[in-house]
């Protein structure tokens, strides 16, 4: 019996071994940390999504005692969902350092946050450049963008449809039905360039208390509130944070919805919609590349020299792919970039490319030698970015590699002959003339 | 009235450079000549860098440090073997010209090795 569980668990290794790897970077471990477990059936429509599409959700109470993000230095999870909005410390060993090591060593995190979040979400979000709303009873207010309810409300319930406009992030399907919001608003550290409004309010929302009456004006006014933002570091770690953790619910994926002032009423949200395609973009099942079999050779060679000479013509290719989620697939685009460089581009050349991944160039090396390097930057919205270099040197022409004789000097090799044929003439004239 | 007055001065003033130059010994006019053969291969090589480039540099330079060499020994010979100049009378003349050779014989095996 011993015997055989031992082969079972040795067969098992391989399975359990099959991580984030840069070959399959589509997260598939996910810790998922809850306030309570009623939160696990009123959104189970989100974590269905993502249990279809093969991802190994594992939930967990966010202070269980038990929790940790990692094991004896490796990391359990692949992606972390924090829907604990009001959870003051994790149990475990986890703290918000801890979730930020996380990101920091390149794995993915989703944040749904509420109106009464906790400090420690709040330290979180802003280490992350989003600034929630300081005063902790503060909703989002839109008295002409709310959704029309069969209640008269307080206009907290939003029907937003002012989406990021990139195809990576949201999906090439268009959403049509606005998206249902309920919470906290945020604003975007200025300072911070990498993060993204995916989803933000109208012009005439505002961020205030909705239960007292509005002394001062409101802190958030505008489009400048952002509902849903996205981050995606330089080591290409992803980060979604919402301000409100119903927009996941299935009372919302599952809500009709009308827009005020808008005639038309959908059946359902554009909530579910949304938060697939996004959590496709954040978990990277889209927008994830890869550089690969980078090439260069003279013209007319096919091996890869150590060095170039100047004026040399030389053939560049790189093969480009996009993670679908399940395969590579060739990255097509006609903005990709080469640079020959050394200190500043001597050389920018935009890459064709074969419609099968494949960019190419040919260029001629420039006059004027030194260590060079091939190099492509491409960072473009919702991709990961690519950053690629390799060095070369380029040395001068040899001494015996010039002409021997150059036809533009032959008045010089005339000058120089005739001087000393003058000299020997004036010699003799001189001597004959004592 | 102006005009023909300096035009006839400056006729007077060439005339008497020319009669005091004619009065110059031959081995010095020759030096002169030779001299000024040097100048005007030099000037042309200038002339023809600027209208075809600098490329190849160092031949050009080998061609007009050649001819620029040349005039200035020439030069140097001129004022040792000159009778009237009284700052060299200790120097013969025939030692002069030695010098003169030696001096050419140098600058021309460097202006071989400098042309490309």
């Amino acid at each position: 019996m011993a015997k055989l569980i031992f082969v079972v668990l040795l067969t098992l290794i391989p399975i359990l071994c099959t991580s984030f790897s840069p070959e399959k970077p589509s997260d598939r471990r996910i810790l998922v940390l809850l306030d309570d477990f009623a939160v696990k059936s009123s959104h189970s429509l989100f974590f269905k999504s993502l249990q279809s599409r093969g991802f190994d959700l594992e939930f967990k109470l966010a202070d269980d005692p038990k929790i940790a993000l990692q094991r004896y230095g490796q990391y359990l999870y692949d992606a972390l969902v924090l829907f604990c909005p009001t959870i003051e410390r994790f149990g475990g060993s986890i703290d918000a350092a801890a979730v930020l090591d996380f990101v920091d060593s390149g794995h993915d995190l989703i944040v749904g946050a509420d109106n009464n979040a906790s400090d420690l979400i709040r330290e979180i979000a802003t280490e992350c450049g989003v600034d929630f709303d300081e005063d902790s009873a503060a909703m989002v207010v839109d008295h002409s963008g709310y959704a029309v309810s069969s209640t008269e409300g307080d206009h907290t319930l939003i029907a937003s449809d002012d989406f990021i406009k990139s195809d990576v992030i949201l999906g090439s399907k268009k959403i049509e039905a606005p998206v249902l919001f309920q919470g906290i608003g945020h604003s975007l550290n200025p300072s911070n360039s990498l993060v993204l409004k995916v989803l933000s309010a109208s012009p005439t929302a505002f961020s205030a208390n909705p239960k007292s009456k509005l002394t001062s004006p409101p802190s958030l006014i505008g489009s400048s509130i952002s509902l849903v933002s996205v981050i995606q570091a330089r080591n290409n770690a992803r980060i979604l944070i919402s301000g409100s953790l119903s927009m996941f619910s299935n009372r919302f994926f599952r809500s009709d919805v009308q827009k005020a002032g808008s005639p038309t009423k959908h059946d359902k949200s554009g909530n579910e919609q949304f938060f697939t395609e996004l959590s496709k973009w954040v978990l990277h099942e889209r927008g994830h590349l890869k550089a690969v079999n980078v090439q260069h050779h003279k013209v007319g060679e096919t091996n890869e020299p150590s060095i170039y000479r100047i004026n040399d013509d030389l053939e560049y290719s790189v093969e480009i792919y996009e993670w679908s989620g399940t395969t590579w697939e060739p990255y097509v685009a006609d903005d990709v970039q080469i640079q020959f460089y050394m200190m500043s581009p001597y050389v920018l050349k935009t890459l064709s490319n074969d419609s099968k991944g494949r960019y190419f160039t040919s260029f001629k090396v420039p006059d004027v030698y030194g260590v060079f390097q091939f190099k492509i930057e491409y960072e473009r919205l919702g991709y990961t970015s690519l950053s690629l270099s390799k060095q070369i040197p380029v040395r001068p022409f040899r001494h015996n590699e010039y002409e021997r004789f150059i036809p533009a000097a032959y008045p010089y090799y005339g000058a120089a002959f005739s001087m000393m044929a003058g000299f020997f003439v004036f010699s003799a004239v001189h001597l004959y003339n004592k | 009235m102006t005009v023909s007055s300096t035009s006839k001065d400056a006729r007077d003033l060439f005339g008497a450079l020319w009669s005091a130059y004619s009065a110059t010994p031959t081995n010095l006019k020759i030096i002169d000549q030779y001299v000024a053969f040097a100048v005007f291969t030099a000037v042309i090589q200038v002339v023809y860098m600027a209208l075809v480039g600098t490329f190849p540099f160092n031949s050009f330079l080998s061609g007009v440090l050649s001819c620029v060499g040349t005039a200035v020994l020439a030069v140097c010979l001129r004022i040792q073997v000159n009778k009237e100049n009284k700052e060299f009378k200790d120097i013969a003349p025939e030692r002069a010209f030695a010098d003169f050779v030696l001096c050419n014989v140098v600058l021309h095996l460097v202006i071989i090795n400098f042309l490309g």
